[in-house]
């Protein structure tokens, strides 16, 4: 728990340095096999704005963090695991890394992720893949894997991630740590690398409920560099909230789309609820099936046009300069994308070209109304909705990278809450075989706070928190 | 409508996308994207008929106060450029 370290740290009970030298004595331990990180700081740096920070005070003095390598840090390489940006190195710091910094956290690296964000394995990343620290021969989900593997590895007690339709919440729940993918224009996207806009948030991850409470209440806040953002602050830090009297809605549609392992850990959480006097309800979603499609299509076509900045000349790859423009752009794009985020950026040129906008793009946002309505009316009987996060357990590496089809499948229950810009937070559930299973709620609109307060109540019931795979 | 991805489509979005796909790509990138846009195809199954499309989730579009504000300077701009000359970028060229 963070606060043990600020604590230590401020009675001098360790060291900066001996803070320091510890995490990396534990990364240099097993991250050969992790392979969490893209870029590591230098220890020495580190160790001084540790030291600075500790005087200089803040929420976070001196504690440690890992970025996900798609959010701008000034002076730190951001590649967001491409070849594309590979020797990119932002000239100013994303909203919120700024909030970070103010409150005192240093950042110790950067963290792998799927190139782009574009997977749910963390495997098209160009530095090559995170493995899940409990099971070295599985994917700690994507995209950002890099960010929860260094929780789970025991590096650090803070990441942030981004995610677009459940990349927060998919490697939360392979590697047994908490992840929130909070309500749209509650965090400010200035600085991170656009995907699709309209669906993706910055958001806290973290070993416990609480941790993850402090960190979205640093980063949250309306932000005029990011016109999406909301007026919004935080009153005060989430806290505890019993779960007695909370109505519970189990998406059973999404639960039948789920492994049996899967289903039967989610069955013991739902009881775990039920004893400490919430109503458990099962009703549907509605649409399921639809979901998933709908959210494909506006994601890629939304990524076509944003990815359509990387040309080569202003920043990024840049091993062509002969020829015209279009000669150009397309060798280095051609050569500078990896397989994933190509075939994302054509068919979303696709699917926005002549003919085709209206048949897949625009029925595409019928869906998304459907679903949103469906939601809307489902809040108005239920303060919560619950189902797994992950259909499955996490894959084997190389189980699902090579057919898209099935790696967009793993999907299915966590972009409903992109679509419809709810928030959505994935807690440990349990284990089966010591593979993670991790349980979802999602709540109304800018209930955030709701559920980080229910998680901080029902990890005490479940005593999953604070878990280090045995690496 | 139905849509088939062959080697004039890819053809296409080559050039709509400006991404070179080279020879060897092509294949598999024709099965994979047949293979997604069938899945795409779900969504024909449903009358959408009287449904408007949600382009974005909230409502946003808000204006900041017209007011100067702090950005970067050139140097800082430009620090990630290959190829520039006296604080300009080198383009491609223009012109045959």
């Amino acid at each position: 728990m963070i606060s043990n370290i600020l604590e230590k740290l401020k009675t001098g009970n360790i060291t900066p340095e001996e803070y320091v030298e510890k995490t990396f004595e534990r990364i240099k331990k097993v991250e050969e096999k992790v392979n969490a990180f893209v870029t590591l700081r230098n220890k020495e740096e580190v160790i001084k704005e540790v030291e600075e920070k500790v005087k200089s005070g803040g929420r976070l003095a001196g504690s440690l963090i890992a970025i996900k390598d798609a959010i701008s840090t000034k002076g730190i390489r951001t590649t967001c695991s491409s070849l594309m940006l590979s020797d990119y190195v932002p000239p100013y710091d994303a909203t919120v890394i700024e909030k970070l910094k103010k409150e005192g956290a240093v950042i110790i690296g950067k963290t792998n992720m799927d190139e782009f964000a574009m997977g749910s394995t963390t495997e098209t990343s160009y530095f090559g893949p995170t493995r899940n620290p409990w099971d070295i021969d599985r994917t700690p989900g994507g995209s950002s894997g890099g960010s929860a593997a260094a929780l789970a590895a025991g590096y650090v007690e803070l990441a942030l991630g981004s995610d677009t339709g459940g990349s927060i919440r998919a490697p939360a729940a392979f590697t047994a740590t908490f992840g929130l993918k909070p309500s749209y224009g509650t965090v400010s996207r200035y600085g991170l690398i656009a995907y699709a806009n309209s669906l993706e948030q910055i958001g806290p991850m973290a070993k416990n409920a609480e941790d993850l409470g402090i960190l979205y209440s640093i980063i949250s806040g309306e932000d005029w560099r990011d016109a999406t953002t909301i007026k919004f602050s935080l009153e005060k830090e989430p806290y505890e909230i019993p779960v007695k009297g909370l109505r519970i809605g189990v998406l059973s549609d999404i639960m039948e789309m789920s492994d049996k392992v899967v289903k039967g850990s989610i069955e013991n959480m739902i009881n775990k609820f039920s004893s400490e006097g919430a109503t458990i309800d099962y009703t549907k979603l509605g649409y399921a099936e639809y979901a998933l499609p709908a959210y494909y299509i506006i994601a890629m076509s939304e990524a076509s046009s944003n990815l359509a900045r990387y040309d080569g000349v202003r920043y990024g790859f840049s091993k062509y300069n002969q020829g015209s423009w279009v000669e150009v752009y397309s060798k280095n794009r051609g050569e500078g994308f990896g397989k994933e985020v190509k075939r994302r950026i054509l068919l979303g040129s696709f699917i926005l070209s002549a003919g085709y906008y209206e048949q897949f793009y625009i029925r595409a946002l019928k869906v998304r109304r459907l679903i949103k309505s469906n939601l809307d009316q489902l809040f108005s009987k239920y303060d919560v909705l619950l189902s797994p996060t992950m259909p499955i357990l996490p894959p084997r590496l190389g189980e699902v990278i090579n057919d898209p089809v099935k790696m967009y499948a793993m999907d299915i229950n966590t972009v409903i809450a992109n679509l419809s810009a709810i928030p959505a937070l994935s807690m440990p559930a349990g284990f089966y075989n010591n593979l993670p299973i991790g349980v979802q709620m999602m709540g109304r609109y800018l209930s955030d706070s709701l559920l980080i307060g229910i998680s901080i109540y029902m990890e005490k019931v479940t005593n999953l928190y604070d878990l280090t795979a045995p690496t | 409508m139905k849509v088939i991805v062959d080697d004039n489509l890819i053809k296409r979005l080559e050039r709509l996308a400006l991404i070179e796909i080279k020879d060897v790509e092509k294949e598999d990138l024709k099965k994979d994207l047949n293979e997604i846009i069938e899945f795409f195809n779900k969504i024909d199954e449903l009358d959408l008929s009287k449904t408007e499309p949600l382009f974005h989730p909230i409502e946003s579009g808000k204006l900041r106060n017209n007011v100067e504000s702090p950005s970067l300077n050139r140097e800082e701009a430009l620090s990630n450029v290959k190829r520039k000359e006296n604080g300009y970028i080198i383009g491609p060229s223009t012109v045959e």
